[in-house]
């Protein structure tokens, strides 16, 4: 797989309460400019993937969610939900039919529209009636954070921290749900979500879209010379009830682990922070971002946050993460952020990301968890 | 010998001050609290709480009576649902008694007259009441709420069956009709005098004479009280001495209904020495008297000395009917509900004898090794340590943070599930607690009940 796919086209929607775009405008905004930046007609592709978590309203229900905003009829389209992991999982399967020599030319659109509800959160549609009745995302979260808080002798102040971060590279980013720097004591002083998590240590609820225009890798130098190729790729699957397992340990996620060694395995990377020059992973809330340092083997389990700490994942430091601003200040649209985070990475790579730039960035990593840290998608771009 | 074979009572960790009620209607203190339901009350799991604990320790019942003025359903059994949570087998017997006030003394005679008929050699009455006054009434000010269990059995009594005695006066007193949420009633001297003293004075005398005893020789009085003074004023004039009357806990606790004849008698066993004759009254359109003579030291009632706090008059009243009121529960299919009753109600798990793991669901892969041979139902402990937990302030609660916990289980086996009657300044990882039943959120027109754990007593 390694160079076989390359990546000519992306696009990304403003991310935020998007309450006057529908779900077909905003696929159609995404999935358009995606076209434009390959100097592509919608008809060129040969299929397409959508990634979509929770259909409310009818739309992004099936595959037809796409067809149907894209007014594209006859080509085949598949939908794909795997939780928070939904829009990585989406690529990795246009990547492999590529690759596969299947598709010359394959649309990836990953777009959730969560402001249509007329309720906060996500919604638990689907969960069993009265098992989990009690848990929210952030709950699921912070009973880790608080189990990694015993163990490790870990506080709030170093959750502060990737809030401050995250949030700086956000206020250099235009399509970010929140364009505002925070300061350590307003994330400390913010009303409380779920112990140990306050609102800023939460990412928002956000609407929003991205795509990418895919292509076998030999092909792709006559749509343009600065693609991006798929170095490495790696998908795990761990129990989605891991509250029943008397053999978690709450203090990070193995699927994380799993996916990421595989996709360091076929991109041939053997020390991740040196080798790797920025990294977009899942910062759904602030303990996840220091728990996917270490189960990504930026450092060693209970060692995240000394590596917040000493700044080496802040825009200037040896492995910046989250330089878009994360889900934490970019917005998590749940299955768009795995494609918008392929979006920042590409945008990187090229070297167009103007004040949140990483100089001389060639090989960048993407990192999606999704549920309660059951599903870990891991993919590695680099330059050609 | 037929008798009773065990007690207990159960009564809500919740307290609210009577001049915290009185206060806000503007009127002038009124001394004591009363014992009150949390949010995830009812009588359905009050009445489990209180069996709970005879079934646990104690013989199975063949049959399992619930009694209660106030139980959830209209149309469909709490005992039978009490009864699966109690893990008891599908052949036991499971009534429900309602209707009268005398509705658990009622229970409880037709307990011991299916024993001395030989249909059954054990049961187990379980009688719960959740009063709901109107406001501003007196009757909120007293009203309270709890549940007593008791067992009625050929082996291991503790306190013989002398003789049972009842009458019926269609007497209006207090009714609450099949559209009524809150009890009714005209409260007068007349209810008093032409009601609650004509029947319960003379159901005891006759009883009395029945079993040839003098009101002297009774050693312990468990009699229903409608304010918390009237019945004394009725053994005075049985020529009871007022000594020997059982404190029903009202000052504390309230006027508890149905529950209140149980909750004395089972705490006048506790009292009772060998010999001691005990007197059970209960009111209601007529009234039920029992007459019991103590064989051995009466048991030990399980005291739940934590009490917390209800706080203000409109968290109360939001309490009290934030789960009718409220939705967005999930619908329970009749399909889902039956095939996982034996883990969700019954709380059973599996137990793989390859690698030993308890777990939760009940699996036919063992999810620690993957075995799929020889993997066998097992019950679950119902108490445990808190693993990790959250203090989540976005879940839907009257009383935010909502508490959700990872509870890993004596015997093996973790377990997710909501945290209740808790201060939430108390959790902590290694905190011992319990499995309680609970209400969850309302769904598709149907009371939903699950687990929920709470600090075991003498914790925090």
């Amino acid at each position: 797989m390694k160079d076989k796919v390359a990546i000519i086209g992306v696009g990304c929607t403003k991310f935020g309460d998007q309450f006057d775009l529908s779900y077909e405008d905003m696929v159609a905004d995404a999935a358009n400019a995606a076209f434009a930046d390959a100097g592509i007609e919608p008809e060129r592709i040969d299929a397409a993937w959508l990634g979509t978590f929770s259909p409310y309203g009818g739309h992004g229900k099936a595959s037809v969610g796409l067809a149907d905003a894209l007014r594209l009829y006859g080509k085949p389209i598949t939908r794909v939900e795997n939780f928070c992991a939904t829009g990585t999982d989406a690529f990795r399967n246009a990547a492999m039919a590529v690759a596969s020599g299947m598709y010359d030319v394959a649309l990836v659109v990953g777009a959730e529209k969560l402001k249509n509800r007329p309720t906060r959160g996500l919604s638990s549609e689907g969960e069993h009636p009265y098992q989990t009745d009690g848990l929210t995302a952030p709950g699921i979260f912070a009973m880790a954070a608080n189990r990694y808080f015993h163990q490790f002798n870990v506080g709030r102040e170093s959750l502060a921290k990737v809030a401050v971060k995250n949030h700086h590279n956000g206020a250099r980013n235009q399509k970010a749900h929140f364009q505002m720097e925070v300061s350590e004591e307003q994330v400390l002083n913010a009303p409380m979500v779920a112990w140990p998590f306050g609102l800023f240590d939460c990412c928002p609820t956000t609407d929003g879209a991205a795509a990418a225009v895919i292509c076998r890798a030999d092909m792709a130098k006559p749509f343009r010379d600065d693609f991006v190729v798929l170095k490495g790729m790696g998908l795990s699957v761990t129990s989605g009830r891991p509250w029943f397992d008397s053999g978690f340990e709450y203090v990070g996620f193995s699927a994380t682990q799993t996916a990421s060694q595989a996709a360091y395995k076929m991109a041939g990377i053997s020390d991740p922070v040196r080798e790797i020059d920025l990294a977009e992973v899942h910062d759904c809330f602030t303990w996840t971002e220091i728990s996917n340092y270490e189960d990504l083997g930026f450092c060693r389990k209970g060692e995240g946050a000394h590596f917040i700490a000493e700044g080496r994942s802040s825009l200037a430091g040896d492995m910046p993460v989250n330089t878009s601003g994360g889900l934490k200040s970019f917005g998590h649209p749940i299955g768009a952020s795995g494609v918008r985070m392929i979006y920042e990475v590409v945008t990187q790579l090229r070297g167009q990301a103007e004040r949140r730039q990483v100089r001389d960035a060639e090989l960048g990593l993407v990192h999606n968890l999704g549920g309660p840290g059951s599903v870990a998608c891991v993919l590695v771009l680099g330059r050609p | 010998m037929i008798g009773i074979s065990g007690a207990a009572i159960y009564v809500p960790r919740y307290r609210i001050a009577r001049e915290v009620i009185s206060a806000a209607w503007g009127k002038a203190p009124v001394p004591g609290s009363k014992a009150i339901c949390h949010f995830d009350e009812d009588t359905l799991t009050m009445g489990y709480a209180a069996a709970s604990r005879l079934t646990r320790t104690g013989a199975e019942p063949g049959r399992l009576v619930f009694a209660s003025t106030s139980a959830p359903y209209w149309q469909r059994s709490s005992a039978s649902q009490i009864a699966a949570a109690c893990d008891l087998r599908a052949s036991t017997g499971t009534m429900d008694f309602g209707g009268s006030l005398r509705c658990g003394t009622s229970a409880l005679i037709a307990a011991i007259e299916a024993v001395q008929a030989g249909q059954v050699n054990h049961v187990l009455v379980t009688v719960a009441e959740r009063r709901d006054a109107v406001p501003e009434s007196t009757e909120e000010l007293m009203f309270g709420d709890a549940a007593a269990a008791i067992a009625m059995s050929r082996e291991g009594v503790l306190a013989e069956v002398v003789a049972t005695h009842s009458r019926s006066d269609d007497f209006l007193d207090e009714w609450r009709r099949d559209r009524d949420s809150q009890v009714q009633g005209y409260y007068s001297k007349y209810s008093l005098t032409r009601g609650f003293e004509a029947n319960v004075g003379p159901v005891v005398k006759e009883l009395l004479e029945k079993a040839g005893v003098p009101p002297s020789e009774i050693a312990l009085a468990a009699i229903a009280s409608p304010d918390g003074r009237s019945h004394l004023t009725c053994a005075k004039a049985l020529g009871i001495a007022l000594h020997r009357v059982v404190d029903t806990c009202v000052a504390q606790v309230g006027v508890t209904g149905a529950a209140m004849p149980l909750m004395g008698l089972a705490l006048a066993l506790e009292a009772a020495k060998p010999g001691d004759l005990i007197l059970c009254a209960g009111y209601g359109d007529g009234a039920d008297a029992l007459l019991f003579r103590s064989i051995s030291p009466g048991p030990g009632l399980l005291r739940d000395s934590k009490t917390i706090d209800a706080g203000t008059y409109p968290l109360f009243r939001k309490s009290r009917h934030y789960l009718l009121e409220g939705s967005g529960g999930a619908e329970i299919s009749n399909v889902l509900w039956k095939r996982e009753a034996s883990q969700n109600v019954r709380l059973h798990g599996t137990r793989c004898p390859v690698c030993s793991r308890v777990q939760f669901p009940i699996t036919r892969i063992c999810s620690a090794c993957r075995n799929t041979e020889g993997l066998e139902e097992v019950r679950l402990g119902r108490t445990g340590r808190i693993f990790t937990f959250t203090k989540d302030f976005l879940y839907d609660a009257p009383v935010q943070p909502a508490i959700m916990t990872v509870v890993d289980l004596d015997g093996g086996g973790r377990f997710l599930c909501q945290m209740t009657d808790v201060d939430e300044r108390e959790v902590r990882i290694g905190m011992p607690v319990e499995l309680v039943l609970r209400r969850m959120r309302e769904g598709a027109a149907n009371h939903h009940y699950y687990w929920k754990c709470r600090p075991v007593e003498g914790t925090a």
